[in-house]
Parts: structure tokens; sequence; C-alpha cells
């Protein structure tokens, strides 16, 4: 196994005299999908937000690829790499795919000092990103607003994947999709490990989990409590995990 | 070249509600036409386009703002105000160029006041270009003392209403800010940013874009394009009134409206804004011809905004889909 790309060391979030998360550790693998899974109020939300750099932890420590990081803003987490794809898509319906995919990072060639789109070698990377992720969308021209979610989905991982993110978060990318777009995304999900990404996978399904996940992490009341290769554990065992019925997580809450 | 091929791309591309836009302009001429034994006639056609010059750059900054969500209703008195400053200048002997600068920089000044008060201050942009409409219409008035600005020097009129190559200067006025507005908004990332805006400035801003910088540079061209428009105002009439400008917002608004532009940002149409300024008045010139008193024509706006818009929204909300296509 290579280095991981991004390692979480007692990381710790308190709000107020709330602690929403607390002694976390977690290595977070290029190539690798990782599932993180717990009830709501487990704290996975907290742990992507610090991540994406929404939130600065209030102890504890990132280190990617040896080095430490402070994040003190999304845009810091996405220059070392980080990408979220949120469930609400920041994606503009009026534009077009390559539009968005670029949008805020456009390619642009100054005439007279006015800085014009290179619309052409826009499209063209997208049309390349899309075939490569098997996206299924044949006209990059399209807006946005015309598509469905899993093809929206889509287009936000071609936006990460544009950016050069190393990590891609992903919150809950199925939770509004039907079935067969969620066999689309979740491919897509794939596809992102297969290409070298880390991926993070943010799911309440856990059978959806099973499908894509390398190794499954659970989160409860604000700590991990759990981590399994997805090849090694079940669907019976991770359900006791999240609930605490496990012999494993009540003996961790027991001593704590 | 590349531009010149750019160019010839979509400048003036049309879609459906443009041409019928273009398809009630020819109506309303043959009507009129029939109606009164004055309207077709070339003098005629001059006073409709010399009347539209200021609308016409109004109305393209009045586009930018609506498609990136923002909207201003003082922009008839900055106008008005842009005015006083060209008059002022003529009227005290000055330089006519001293003049040609004077009516932008008061404009794009102005535009920053609207832009610190909007942008920087967060007040919604109706709610705040609707107290500086109230700022600057006392403004006017203690200005101009009670008194209006008349018989200035022709000396701008000579300067502007002169042709280049036989285009007279303002239609060639009008095709640049055309050319430049169309560039900017369909050739360069501001475009795609004002348009990202209007659609949503949360995700907007999540997308990496300078929402506070657009916004803000948004008001001030638009500025820049009424201080140009009241330097034609000037030239045409030699004189400032008080009410200068009181119904140029409206009209703005509604030609912008009519012209297929969303009320609600993140669409717009150039090509859609000339037209409704033509047509808006067209209408307007044909019902004095015909003799429905001047006093009607505010109501005239006034319904084909509310027209509009409200054939929009039962538009919407047939299960045909959506009236107009989100082509940005």
């Amino acid at each position: 196994m290579t280095e991981p790309f991004l390692v979480a060391r007692n990381i710790a979030k308190r709000f107020g005299a709330l602690t929403a998360l607390a002694n976390v550790d977690l290595e977070i693998r290029s190539g690798e999908v990782l599932a993180l899974l717990g009830d709501n109020g487990a704290g996975k939300s907290t742990f992507i937000k610090i991540l994406a750099g929404a939130h600065p932890p209030s102890d504890g420590e990132l280190v990617i690829e040896g080095n430490p990081v402070a994040f003190h803003s999304p845009k810091d987490a996405a220059a070392s790499g980080i990408a979220t794809i949120f469930q609400e898509l920041a994606l503009s319906e009026n534009l077009s795919i390559a539009e968005n995919v670029f949008l805020g990072r456009e390619l642009k060639r100054s005439i007279l000092g006015i800085p014009f789109l290179k619309r052409k070698e826009m499209r063209q990377r997208v049309d390349g990103l899309l075939k490569e992720l098997d996206a299924h969308i044949s006209d990059p021209e399209a807006p946005v607003g015309s598509l469905s979610g899993g093809q929206r989905q889509a287009v936000a991982i071609c936006r990460a994947l544009n950016l050069n993110a190393r990590l891609v978060i992903m919150d809950e990318p199925t939770a509004a999709l039907a079935v067969a777009e969620t066999r689309k995304v979740l491919a897509l999900t794939r596809r992102l490990a297969a290409r070298g990404c880390a991926v993070v996978l943010i799911s309440h399904n856990i059978s959806e989990v099973f499908e894509v996940a390398d190794r499954i992490v659970v989160f409860r009341r604000g700590r991990k409590v759990a981590e399994r290769l997805a090849a090694e554990t079940h669907h019976e065992e991770v359900v006791s995990l999240i609930t605490g019925a496990h012999p494993d997580v009540r003996a961790l809450e027991k001593t704590n | 070249m590349n531009v010149v091929r750019q160019l010839g791309n979509g400048v003036f591309s049309m879609n459906g509600r443009e041409w019928s836009l273009l398809v009630a302009c020819l109506v309303a001429i043959v009507i009129f036409s029939v109606a009164s034994p004055h309207y077709a006639t070339s003098g005629n056609a001059a006073t409709v386009l010399r009347n539209s010059v200021e609308l016409l750059l109004i109305g393209l900054g009045m586009t930018l703002l609506l498609a990136m969500g923002g909207i201003d209703v003082s922009i008839g008195i900055v106008m008005g105000l842009a005015a006083i400053a060209i008059g002022r200048v003529l009227g005290a002997g000055g330089n006519p160029l001293l003049a040609l600068i004077a009516g932008p920089l008061v404009g794009a000044l102005l535009g920053c006041v609207t832009a610190t008060v909007v942008v920087i201050g967060r007040v919604p942009a109706i709610v705040g270009t609707l107290g500086l409409l109230g700022v600057y219409r006392t403004a006017v008035f203690v200005l101009l003392g009670g008194q209006w600005l008349s018989g200035l020097p022709s000396s701008l009129t000579e300067v502007l209403a002169t042709s280049v190559l036989g285009v007279p200067v303002p239609a060639l006025a009008i095709t640049i800010a055309y050319l430049a507005v169309w560039l900017a908004l369909r050739r360069t990332p501001y475009g795609l940013h004002l348009l990202a805006i209007g659609n949503s400035e949360e995700k907007a801003r999540l997308s990496g874009i300078p929402v506070i910088k657009i916004r803000f540079m948004t008001f001030v061209v638009s500025g820049v394009l009424t201080g140009i428009a009241a330097m034609f105002y000037v030239a045409t009439y030699r004189n400032v009134e008080m009410t200068i400008g009181s119904t140029l917002a409206l009209d703005a608004i509604a030609a912008v409206i009519l012209g297929g532009t969303s009320i609600l940002g993140g669409r717009c149409s150039l090509i859609g804004t000339v037209l409704g300024v033509l047509l808006l008045r067209i209408l307007q010139n044909g019902l004095l011809l015909i003799g429905v008193p001047s006093l009607w024509q505010p109501v005239v706006t006034g319904v084909l905004i509310i027209g509009v818009l409200g054939f929009e929204a039962v538009c919407n909300r047939l299960p045909l889909g959506r009236f107009q296509r989100a082509r940005a």
C-alpha cells in the first residue's frame, strides 16, 4: 500500500460546549473509495466540512502527503487538491455544461488586453472528460438546467476533475436520484477512484456503500467507532456498528 | 481573424421571442401608417430612431443589471444629473470635449454610489435604488435651482450631430456600445460570471467567482452607458428640464423585459432589448400621432410590463414546459 494521500490525526471539533467530533484518526488513500457511515448527528458532515476547509478543527491536524496543512477557507482546501461535491450541487442551471465545468477558472486568451474565452478548447476538454467518465452526455453545450440529477452529478465530478482534485468528497450523491441514475453515479464514483483519485463518500444507503466502497468507516456520537475493509465485513455488522448494538461499540462506549 | 469570426457568430442571432418582437414592430408600423397620414414619413422614422438613442444605451446597461439579478430604478435621474453636469460645462463656455468627458464621468461616479449602497451595503437593489431615486430627484431640483437649463451652446450638438463615413454619430455610438456589451457578455469570463450570479449568488460564490467585484463593475458600466446617453440628450435638446428622465427607468425596464431578459436574472437577450426599445418607441410615437395624449404613454409601458410578465407566469404554469428555454 502506498502512502495515504491525507491523514487526519486526533481531529476534534467543538461548538461551544457541544463536542461534535472527538479523537478522529483517519487515513484516506488515493485510488480508494472510503465510505463514511453513521446516523444523523454522528459527525460525518462535521468531519467532511473540516476536510473541505469550511470549518477549522478545534484540535488535531491534517497531513497531506506528509505535510501538515491548515485550511482557513474552502479555497485553501481546493488549492490542496480537495474538491467537495455538496448535496445541493453548486452548478449554474442557466449555463452550459462546459461553462459550468470551467466556471471561475475559464481558459482565456488576451486580445488587446481583453480576456476572451477559449470556448473551443474548453468544449473539447469537457468532451474528453465526459467521454472518459462514460457519462453519456453528448453535447457539452447543453444547459445544465436540462440535465437529470445523475447527469448533474457527472458534471460536478467533471468540474472536480478539471480542478485537478486528488480527493473528491461526495455528500450523499445519490440521495435524490432514481434507481438507474444511482447506478450511473456509483459507476462514476468507481471510475474516479480508478483514475487515482481518493474518494470519500457519505451515504445512508448501506447496500450502495458495499457496492462501491473499499473501506468503511463508521461514526457514532462524534467518534469513529469502527473501520472495516468492505470485503471483510457484511451488512448486518455495519448496521450494528451504526446503531451501537455491536459488542465492539458497546465496549468502546463503556470505557469512555 | 479570430475576433472577426467570433463576431460573425451570433451577434444578431434571434430566437422566437425576438422574431415575434420584430413582427410586433412591423405590425405596429402598418397599423399606425393606416391610421395616421403623418406616420409613414421618413421624417417620422428619423424621429422614432432619434428618440430611441438614450433608451438603447441605458437599456443595454439595464439588460446587464437584470441578467445579474439586479435593477436600477434611479437610472433615469442619473441621466438627468449627468445631463446637468454636461449642461453646466457647456453653459460656462467649456470645451465640448470636456462636456464629452463629463457625461460618462458623472455616470461612472453615480454608478459607484449605487454599487456602494447595493453591493457593499447589501441593500436589495430595488430598495437601494428607490432610495437613491428620491435623493437624486431632489438633487436635480436643487442643482437646477428651479429653472431649466436652456439655450445651451450648440458646440456639443455640432460634435454629436455629425456623420463619420456617412454614419450618424449616435448610430455609431450605439453600434459600438452594443458590440462591446455583446462581446463582454458572450465572449469573456465576465459574461459567464454575470449570468451565474443572476442564477444564484451563493452558487456563484461557491464556484469561486468574485461576486462583489462583478456586481460593482456592472453598476459602474450601467452608469457610464447612462452618462453617454446624457451626452446625446443634451446634444439633441440643448436644454435640461426639471422632469428629465422621470420615465426612463420604467421605459428601460419595460424594454428589457419585453426583449426576453428575465426579471429574476440569469437569462438575457441584447438583441431583444434593442427590439424592445424600438417597439416601445414606435408605440409611443404612433399613439401620439393618432391623437392619444402623451399622458397615456406610461400607462402603455406599465401595461406592457405587467402583460409580458403575466403572460410568462401563465405559460410557465402550463404543462407544455417553459415558455422560454433556459438559454442564457
